[in-house]
Formats: structure tokens, C-alpha cells, sequence
């Protein structure tokens, strides 16, 4: 928390630096309201960063979505909840469903591709409107979005070479294994937590190339992903998951949920079309179209 | 071998490379179409008599050029937006726009100081001269300074611009989706792909024939200018 509270400090002292340098051209003046802005911005934003009380103040981020035409949805290229079909549209569970919730907002659907190390930057700055791609509920995306109820079971998994997976059946603890994680997963804080030295990269799919290229020993990565992606007939024929991560920590599985910006009253809305989505059936025939009915949460 | 370029997996990927390259070079042209010629305004701000207009420019060009570029393009996209003033419209093309303006700003400031050091490198005897002839002081800094200096700056010009090409991946930190990051995509799955490395590879060749395409441009008119000497 701290440690975000200095970014968002260092970021905006740069943005006013910046503008102030932007503006300087034209007279000397703008020094001071530049001087100004920083002091009285800085603690603004953070209030905003960590409470997010921004729609809170009388707009309705329903409304807003609403009055623009459409909901755009921040995610990433993850089968088997968002991923391009042969023709080059967005397809998978997740998908199918949001471009569903949309029609019942009376909107058009737009996926926007993002980096997911950015997606709550991406949200307050309205350049989506909610991130539903597998995202794992953990503490900080709670702290960051308000999040609808949970729809899917997820666990973390350790990804080794074939060849390799009886060296690793029974581990408890990852101690003295080089681990590829994805930045700012959930994968990271448990690799983590059982003790493994833990080399970050930007997407799941570049941890298992790190294994595949010997340069890590093992990856985590989610159970649904892992999945779809290795394993005979996929093009990591050569890799294998074996360590359930979340039993080797005796936790809970994981939950996946979609998040929208603090205080907005799309949450209440997507609750509602979620509960109706599942009464009609509709959330198990999609969920079992991509092979995710296993891990639904239907109640 | 030859199997291998007719197959689906490969058309796919070249098309989607394809689509990534043409962003790329959208975002090349349309920096280098806005810095040649900010550059050039900057570049006379930072020599200006102006005592406040000199140092406002040279503070500019100091913090463009000391901080990381990625660092900007990140500022400049999100930062609007969070301060409650979404400036770029939504979708790839308010991307795109935010971006542009990051890589003019930044190769503009770089591109003033080779203006810079193009303009003040032509001898002072070359000035005495055209005022001995009678010019005005437009005069001769159009058909004499900054005639000799073009000769001069291409060869600093031609090494930014082949790094222009190449700091264009700098863009997919916002999800701009230019050709690495379409190589990228394979990793993970696309269009049914999953798990490719190769064609994060094979962008190389993309950079490659066109850096090549540009050097050769780029010497040509380093020859055509040599009349100067």
C-alpha cells in the first residue's frame, strides 16, 4: 500500500513537471499554479487511488456507460475465457457472457486488449469500464475495484517438463527452485509464499516459455489456463502440471470475478444479470462450450 | 521447408504481423511528419537570446530526454484520465493518438539538439559572407545556415530515425498493438495458436528490411547533399 502511494506521488509529480514544462513556453506565470497543483493534487489522487470515491459523487457509472453506447471490457488474450477465434473475434466464457451483459444494458460490447499489470490504472481512467478476464479475487484487486460475486474456481499449479514431474509429485515447499511467475499474479504471492525464488515476466504464457526454455525450473500459472494450453496436443506438448499450490498452502481455492471501478452501480447491475444468466441455464451452457463447467460457481 | 510458408499457421501469423507492422510504421511516419519540423521550433527556443525562453526550453529538454520514454508514454495516456480529464477517446485510436504525441514530443527534443549542433557548426565566416553580399538576416539563415546545416545532420538524423523504427515497440505498454506485441500474442493464443515463440522472433525480419530500406534512402541523400562541400 505504501509502496503504490509513493508511485502515485513520483507519477503525478512527474505529469506536473511535465505540464508544467508543456505550458512553460508561452509565459513564466505558470510556474506557480504548477508549484500549486502538486501540493494539492498528490493526497487528492491518493484518496482516490485507495477509497476510489470518484463515481461516488452523484454520477452513475451505469448512466455513464449507458449514455456512451458502450461497455468496454479491459482483458487479455486468455483462453479459455477470452481469446480470438480463427475469424479474429473474441470468443471464450468470458466473453460470450460479457458481450451478454452488455445486450442487457442495452449496449454494444467492445474488448479492449490491455497490460495487466495497468488494468485498475486503466479502469479509473476510464478507458474501460470493467475487467473481466479470469481475474483472480485476491486482496489487492479487492482493495482496488469493487468486484461482482464470484462465478469460477480457479487454483494455481506448478508447471514442470514432463520428464521432470516425479521429482516434483509430493513437494510441500518450492525452497531453492527458480519459479517463472506472472507479474502481479496470484501465482506470484503463493509461488512466493512456499519459499521459491521467483522470476517475474509479463504474461503467463511467457512463464511457461521461460520452463519450456530451461530457463526457470518450474512456472505458475492457473489451473484453467494450464489446462488449455499444455500438455498432448497443444504446442507445450513437453510440459506437465503436478502441485496444486492452494492445497500445498492448505488455502481455499481461488475465486475469479469481474471488477469495475469503486463505488460504480454496474456491480449491482451485473450481480442481477449474473443470478438471472445462471437460473436460465445460460452461464452452464456457455461455461460448458469452453470446457469450464467443472469449476462454475452456480449457486 | 516451403511446406512450412504455405501453411495455415504461418499465413495466419503473417497476416497478423502484417497488421501489427502497418502500426508500426503509422506511429514511425507520423512521429517523424510532427518532430522534424517541432524539432526545429525547439531547437531555436533553446538558442534563443530570451534568457526564461532558453531556460524553459532546455528544462524541457532535459526532462524529455532524462526520463525513460516508456515512463512517458504511460504518463501522458493514463494520467489525464485519473486527474477526471479522459483527453484521448476510447478504443486503438485514443491509444494511438496519446502515443503519437509521446514519441513527437520526445524525438522532437532529441532532434533540437542535432538541429543545434547542425545550425552552430556552420562557420561564423559563413554568415560574414552573406552579410558582406547584402542579405538580411532571413536570408541568410534560410539560403545559407540552414542549407549547410541539412548536410551536416543527416548522419546523426539517419542513426534517430533507425532508432525510431525500433523504439515504436515501446508502445504496446499501453496495448497498443504493433508488430511485437502481435508476435507476442502467439505465446499465449491467437486466432487458435497457442504456445508459438517463432513469430515473436520473425518480427526481426519486419525491422530488419525496413531499417535496411531506410539506410539505403537515407545514404542516398547523404550523396545527393555532398555538392555542399
Amino acid at each position: 500500500m505504501m509502496k503504490s502511494k509513493k508511485f502515485w506521488a513520483l507519477l503525478l509529480a512527474l505529469a506536473m513537471v511535465l505540464s508544467l514544462a508543456a505550458c512553460g513556453g508561452k509565459d513564466a506565470s505558470s510556474d506557480n499554479s504548477g508549484d500549486g497543483g502538486t501540493s494539492v493534487v498528490a493526497p487528492e489522487d491518493q484518496k482516490t487511488g485507495g477509497t476510489g470515491s470518484e463515481p461516488a459523487d452523484g454520477e452513475s457509472d451505469l448512466a455513464y456507460v449507458q449514455g456512451k453506447g458502450t461497455l468496454v471490457v479491459g482483458m487479455t488474450d486468455f483462453a479459455p475465457m477470452d481469446y480470438r477465434d480463427a475469424g479474429g473475434n473474441w470468443i471464450g466464457f468470458d466473453a460470450d457472457m460479457a458481450s451478454a451483459f452488455a445486450e442487457s444494458l442495452g449496449v454494444k460490447v467492445e474488448f479492449q486488449e490491455i497490460t495487466w499489470d495497468y488494468k485498475v490504472m486503466e479502469l479509473n481512467a476510464k478507458s474501460i469500464d470493467c475487467v473481466w478476464n479470469g481475474m483472480t479475487l485476491n486482496d489487492e484487486v479487492k482493495a482496488a475495484m469493487d468486484t461482482g460475486n464470484a462465478y469460477c474456481l480457479n487454483a494455481q499449479v506448478l508447471v514442470v517438463p514432463t520428464e521432470k514431474a516425479a521429482d516434483f509429485e509430493s513437494l510441500t515447499s518450492l525452497e531453492g527452485l527458480n519459479v517463472a511467475v506472472e507479474s502481479g499474479s496470484a501465482g506470484e504471492d503463493a509461488a512466493q509464499a512456499l519459499g521459491a525464488s521467483t522470476t517475474a515476466v509479463a504474461k503467463q504464457a511467457d512463464a511457461l516459455m521461460e520452463v519450456s526454455a530451461g530457463t526457470a525450473d518450474a512456472a505458475v500459472i492457473d489451473l484453467l489456463m494450464a489446462g488449455a494450453m499444455i500438455g498432448e496436443g497443444t504446442n507445450y506438448a513437453n510440459l506437465t502440471y503436478t502441485v496444486n499450490l492452494n492445497t500445498a498452502q492448505g488455502l481455499e481455492s481461488e475465486e475469479y470475478g469481474v471488477g469495475f471501478r469503486k463505488g460504480s452501480d454496474l456491480v449491482d447491475a451485473w450481480n442481477s444479470f449474473w443470478s438471472a444468466a445462471i437460473a436460465d441455464g445460460s452461464v452452464l451452457e456457455t461455461g460448458t462450450t469452453y470446457g469450464v463447467q467443472e469449476s462454475l460457481i452456480l449457486a | 521447408m516451403v511446406s512450412f510458408f504455405r501453411s495455415p499457421e504461418f499465413l495466419t501469423v503473417l497476416s497478423a504481423l502484417n497488421t501489427g507492422f502497418v502500426k508500426t510504421l503509422q506511429l514511425f511516419f507520423v512521429t517523424l511528419v510532427g518532430a522534424v519540423p517541432l524539432g526545429l521550433v525547439i531547437s531555436f527556443g533553446s538558442m534563443s537570446r530570451l534568457h526564461p525562453l532558453r531556460w524553459l526550453t532546455k528544462t524541457l529538454v532535459w526532462i524529455v530526454r532524462g526520463t525513460p520514454l516508456v515512463l512517458q508514454i504511460i504518463a501522458l495516456y493514463y494520467v489525464p484520465g485519473l486527474k477526471g480529464f479522459p483527453i484521448w477517446s476510447g478504443g486503438e485510436s485514443g491509444r494511438f493518438t496519446a502515443v503519437a504525441v509521446a514519441f513527437v514530443i520526445n524525438y522532437a527534443c532529441y532532434f533540437s539538439e542535432i538541429y543545434r549542433g547542425g545550425i552552430q557548426g556552420v562557420p561564423a565566416g559563413q554568415q560574414e559572407a552573406g552579410l558582406v553580399l547584402g542579405m538580411t538576416k532571413r536570408q541568410i539563415f534560410f539560403k545559407i545556415t540552414l542549407l549547410q546545416m541539412v548536410k551536416r545532420i543527416v548522419p546523426p538524423m539517419s542513426n534517430e530515425i533507425i532508432t525510431l523504427v525500433k523504439d515504436t515497440s515501446l508502445a504496446r505498454v499501453v496495448a497498443l498493438q504493433e508488430v511485437i506485441w502481435m508476435g507476442e500474442s502467439f505465446m499465449k493464443g491467437n486466432q487458435g495458436y497457442a504456445g508459438l515463440v517463432w513469430p515473436l522472433f520473425f518480427t526481426a525480419v519486419y525491422y530488419l528490411i525496413f531499417s535496411g530500406a531506410a539506410t539505403l534512402l537515407l545514404g542516398k541523400l547523404e550523396k545527393k547533399l555532398e555538392y555542399f562541400r
